[in-house]
């Protein structure tokens, strides 16, 4: 009886709520998996903030893609830095999604579990043997079959520490850090020499930082959080110590990626992680500091660095999966990827790209002693961030972190509380 | 106050016309602020999430509600902004506008140059001021140099609240001070020069004859900026972070409905739950208000 | 409701035209006074504005110059407009400027007139349902707009505005708060200048717009700045509304300028400045209606 009430109830607020908000499921035709037809009609291309640096190449690959696929046209939309994921959120649910989408694996993820990305395992399955096998893999999502965006740009890179910092301190500049152990205890030096003034770190662990430590962070199934084991209250025990001793900084309970680069520009913190990309910015935005400025491998107790993945997904709705397919291998194929390395300090994900000589030969400069290092760590690299972390467990963890850095709970009671909160958002995800 | 006359004959006048008049205001109002509201109030009924639409739960997210310490934090952190904020912003305006009221030369610029906070964009004005609160920054330098050390404005739970709040004041100090402003011009000069024949001061004035007269309007701004301190959103993200500072301490209601609700993720039930929390809590606030005024009234 | 009731409507011309330094009400001031209260007013704009000359500053400073040294130089050593020449290659920024002034000024102009209409109508004129409606805006003004986004997308996209301008223009065209500002303004105007028209015979429109209208131009110009600002600063709404770079408007525009590779704070500070610019200078062409002073008062019959 009760079930039967409830289910006139769900139907009454059906029927309201549908007309309101018609929502990302309603099918409304089109959509097939099929990408075998001809390519032609007109495909609409989103990308993340790439129109303003590098609007040329993109016009260059679309009128080459044009130009072999006489009847198609591809339309160019670029979106800004800010709010991407809620401008997806309301395309994928008022159904205006574009045919070809450029994602990072968190996207990917609850779009493919509401069926809007098209599975390429099935769809484009021939182009799979291009790709790296890891970056291929990268958007498989636990708990489902198949691959749902091709594997775009990758990028990984290395620590920068201020030299003249470390020197104050009595370390030696150029040995920097290479193991946890040296890092903790650099950092807690560091803090001391300089009475609490300079921090080493600006940033709380992230769920990242766990896997990089060695810790586990999902079951192999993927339906559970794990990272409360020894070694992830292992690690959270340390940051604590490095808290207390502010070799953490103060600020890094709120601090954000932005704010801990501002920090490290303005030399209150002695390391922070970056990229290739970051070079340039501080020979631009402190040009003073960067003569001081040293270069470290990624310290990892597992060998694998981080590395992070960009794709670019089909829409399952496209009215014109031939073309959507063709152009998104197309944009992401080695010629386009090498051609876009050289445009700007990023990584192909295609097989083989990684050993062209750009990538293995040494000029005496520090950007290539960078792409080169980068370069060889990203062949066997991971993205640890597990493809269903949401935004809100992210949120979870670094409260619960925070918690614990304050001391208003145990390493271990923090962790057990941030896994028990992530396993309920994974489950309503589901 | 109004001749009855005069308003059965504008009423004579033109029957449909109010209606006339008001219509694309309520249309508009209508269809695009409390139709999609509506479908707030549903799905607040519902487990809904982004992509997936929802099924009836009855009550359960308001029960979840309960239950939920991040709930009970926003509650309170949104509180508390709105008694920190509202009395700054109801008497430094008014301040404010009887300080620029006079045309003395030059004033135009002041004018103009006062209300700068409030036309710039609030990330800027995040930007600016976390830069300046920063450990590092111009702030903490300048307390530094007279000795009373540098203040963790941005790494404490209560500093952060109190910045975040001394930045809405600031930002909307301008605002108020032009409906201030409005409402001034209005006070009759005889009360002014009766008051100083009285020989009555500049502070006696002040309080005899100024307040009385923008006394309705104080209870405008209390009911705006009331409203808009409960709905903070802007300056606490931007200073404390997406995560509402140290361990989410400085969460506000609205924050928590963006953090729960947006994104491909995101807990649309729950959410808009939260939502109608938020909106029976303004309506509530705006009746406490005008309580308050009636009873003063009479 | 009846907090609304109470804005007076700013009063109709009457500016000093002394040599004389004078108050509002034509009295000279003693020079104490005055000293005082520049003192005052040079404090309040070193809080206000201080914060913008460093953003002035940072977006002068040329490539060579380190902003980020410590402790801060605040004037560039060698000022250059480079940076403002640098957002205008990056970003079309002409283009952008120019579609948030479509917007802006659509705002405005539905705004002033939609507001006015419908609080002419709840402060003026009795019918039954005139508290339902009033009711309609206070709701509407509380209600949580972060709830309602994705709600208000679809409704958009189903009457087929989805990435058109007039789809970003739509749902605050008409401001709940806009027409209950004016409703207050219409509500403390005395109803013996109505009265005295409607003697003379004149309809409902005419004594709305040669009688009622004028005598509010205050409260009109508050609406106009609040409807511009509103549409020029808005990011998250235009965002979402439109898919189509061309129609972007500036501030989506401007965000570009956070670099997906790399960032630069002076492009951004120029971007800032370019931003708030327009606005500034609207503030100072309107300013002078705020400030009527009531020295002739509005009921001139």
């Amino acid at each position: 009886m009760p079930i039967s009430r409830r289910a006139t109830a769900a139907a009454a607020v059906a029927a309201l709520v549908l007309p309101l908000g018609a929502c990302g499921s309603s099918d409304d035709g089109g959509g097939s998996t099929d990408a075998s037809g001809k390519v032609e009609g007109d495909v609409t291309f989103q990308t993340w903030n790439l129109r303003a640096n590098f609007k040329p190449y993109f016009e260059g690959v679309i009128a080459e893609f044009e130009k072999q696929y006489p009847g198609t046209r591809v339309k160019w939309i670029d979106q800004p830095a800010e709010g991407y994921a809620d401008k997806i959120s309301a395309d994928a649910a008022g159904g205006t999604l574009p045919d070809v989408v450029n994602v990072s694996p968190d996207l990917v993820a609850p779009l493919a579990q509401a069926g809007l990305a098209l599975d390429l395992d099935k769809a484009a399955v021939k182009y799979r043997k291009e790709y790296l096998e890891g970056a291929w893999a990268g958007h498989r999502i636990p708990g489902m079959t198949g691959t749902y965006a091709f594997p775009w740009y990758l990028n990984t890179g290395p620590l920068f520490y201020n030299k003249s910092l470390f020197e104050e301190a009595g370390l030696d500049p150029d040995q920097p850090p290479r193991t946890y152990d040296e890092l903790f205890a650099d950092a807690l030096r560091m803090a001391k020499e300089s009475d609490g003034e300079v921090a080493t770190l600006a940033n709380v662990p992230t769920i990242e930082d766990f896997g990089r430590y060695g810790v586990p962070l999902m079951n192999k199934e993927g339906t559970a959080f794990t990272f409360n084991d020894p070694k992830g209250v292992e690690l959270l025990t340390k940051y604590k110590e490095l808290y207390d001793a502010k070799a953490l900084d103060p600020q890094a309970l709120t601090a954000t990626p932005e704010s801990s680069g501002k920090k490290f520009l303005t030399e209150a913190v002695a390391m922070n992680p970056g990229s290739a990309l970051d070079l340039g910015n501080f020979k631009k935005q402190a040009p003073n500091l960067y003569r001081d400025i040293g270069i470290t491998d990624q310290i990892t107790s597992t060998g694998h660095v981080n590395m992070y993945v960009m794709g670019v997904m089909v829409n399952a709705r496209t009215k014109r999966t031939p073309a959507a397919v063709a152009f998104a291998h197309y944009v992401t194929d080695a010629e386009r990827q090498m051609s876009f390395a050289k445009q700007v300090a990023i990584f192909p994900s295609t097989a083989g790209s990684l050993d062209d000589p750009y990538f293995t030969e040494q000029d005496g400069t520090d950007e290539t002693r960078v792409r080169v290092a980068a370069a060889k760590s990203l062949k066997n690299a991971v993205n640890y961030t597990p493809v269903l972390f949401s935004e809100q467990m992210k949120t979870e963890l670094r409260n619960e972190v925070a918690k614990a850095l304050q001391g208003k709970e145990s390493p271990q009671e923090a962790l057990d509380n941030a896994v028990r909160a992530c396993d309920r958002l994974l489950a309503q995800q589901g | 106050m109004a001749s009855s006359t005069a308003v059965s004959r504008v009423r004579r006048q033109l029957p449909a016309s109010p209606w006339l008049l008001a219509a694309p205001g309520l249309l508009v109002t209508g269809a695009f602020i409390l139709y999609p509201f509506v479908s707030t109030l549903v799905n607040a009924f519902t487990d809904r999430r982004t992509l997936i639409p929802g099924r009836f739960v009855g009550l359960a997210n308001f029960r979840e509600l309960l239950h939920d310490d991040m709930f009970w934090t926003g509650l309170r952190n949104s509180t508390l902004y709105v008694l920190g904020v509202v009395p700054a912003l109801v008497v430094l305006p008014l301040l404010l506008a009887l300080l620029v009221q006079k045309n003395i030369p030059g004033i135009t610029f002041f004018r103009s140059a006062f209300y700068t906070p409030v036309v710039a964009s609030i990330v800027v004005v995040g930007l600016i001021w976390v830069w300046l609160l920063d450990e590092r920054g111009l702030i903490n330098s300048l307390l530094e140099t007279i000795g009373v050390g540098r203040v963790g404005f941005l790494s404490d739970q209560w500093l952060l609240l109190i910045s975040a709040m001394a930045v809405t004041v600031w930002k909307g100090l301008g605002y108020y001070m032009i409906i201030y402003l409005a409402a001034l011009g209005n006070v009759p000069r005889e009360l002014h020069e009766a008051a100083a024949v009285d020989g009555a001061g500049a502070v006696r004035r002040f309080r005899t004859v100024t307040v009385p007269a923008v006394r309705s309007t104080m209870v405008l701004v209390g009911a705006l900026s009331s409203v808009a301190a409960f709905k903070v959103f802007s300056e606490v993200y931007l200073m404390a972070g997406p995560s509402g500072g140290p361990a989410g301490e400085d969460t506000t209601l609205v924050m928590l409905v963006q953090r729960t609700g947006t994104g491909l993720t995101g807990r649309v039930g729950y959410a808009s739950a939260l939502s109608v929390v938020v909106f029976v809590v303004t309506v509530v606030l705006m009746l406490l208000v005008l309580r308050a005024d009636r009873r003063e009234r009479t | 409701m009846s907090v609304i009731d109470k804005v007076r409507p700013a009063p109709a011309p009457a500016v000093a035209r002394e040599p004389r330094v004078t108050d509002e009400h034509g009295r000279p001031i003693r020079v104490g006074e005055l000293a005082l209260r520049y003192v005052l007013l040079l404090a309040v704009l070193a809080l206000t504005v201080g914060p913008f000359l460093w953003q002035l500053s940072t977006s002068l400073k040329g490539p060579t110059e380190d902003i980020f040294s410590s402790p801060p130089k605040f004037l560039p050593g060698r000022p250059t407009l480079h940076n403002y020449e640098r957002v205008a290659d990056t970003i079309p920024v002409w283009d952008y400027a120019l579609n948030s002034l479509k917007v802006a000024t659509a705002n405005v102009v539905t705004n002033c007139v939609g507001s006015a209409l419908a609080g002419y109508a709840l402060a003026r004129l009795r019918y039954r349902g005139r508290g339902v409606a009033t009711l309609v805006f206070v709701l509407a003004m509380l209600v949580p707009v972060e709830g309602i986004i994705i709600a208000q997308f679809t409704t958009m996209r189903e009457l087929g505005l989805n990435n058109t301008l007039i789809g970003v223009v739509l749902p605050g065209c008409i401001g709940a708060m806009n027409v209950l500002l004016m409703r207050n303004a219409f509500l403390n105007l005395p109803y013996e200048i109505e009265e005295a028209a409607y003697v003379d015979g004149a309809d409902v429109w005419q004594r709305f717009l040669r009688i009622a209208l004028p005598s509010v131009k205050g409260t009109l110009a508050v609406v106009a700045i609040f409807a511009f600002m509103g549409a020029w600063d808005d990011f998250l709404w235009p965002l979402i509304v439109l898919s189509d770079p061309s129609k972007f408007t500036l501030t989506i525009g401007l965000n570009y300028l956070h670099g997906t590779f790399a960032g630069d704070e002076r492009l951004v500070a120029a971007g800032t400045v370019i931003a708030v610019t327009p606005l500034i200078a609207l503030f100072a062409c309107l300013q002078r209606y705020f400030f009527r002073g009531a020295g002739e008062g509005a009921v001139k019959g």
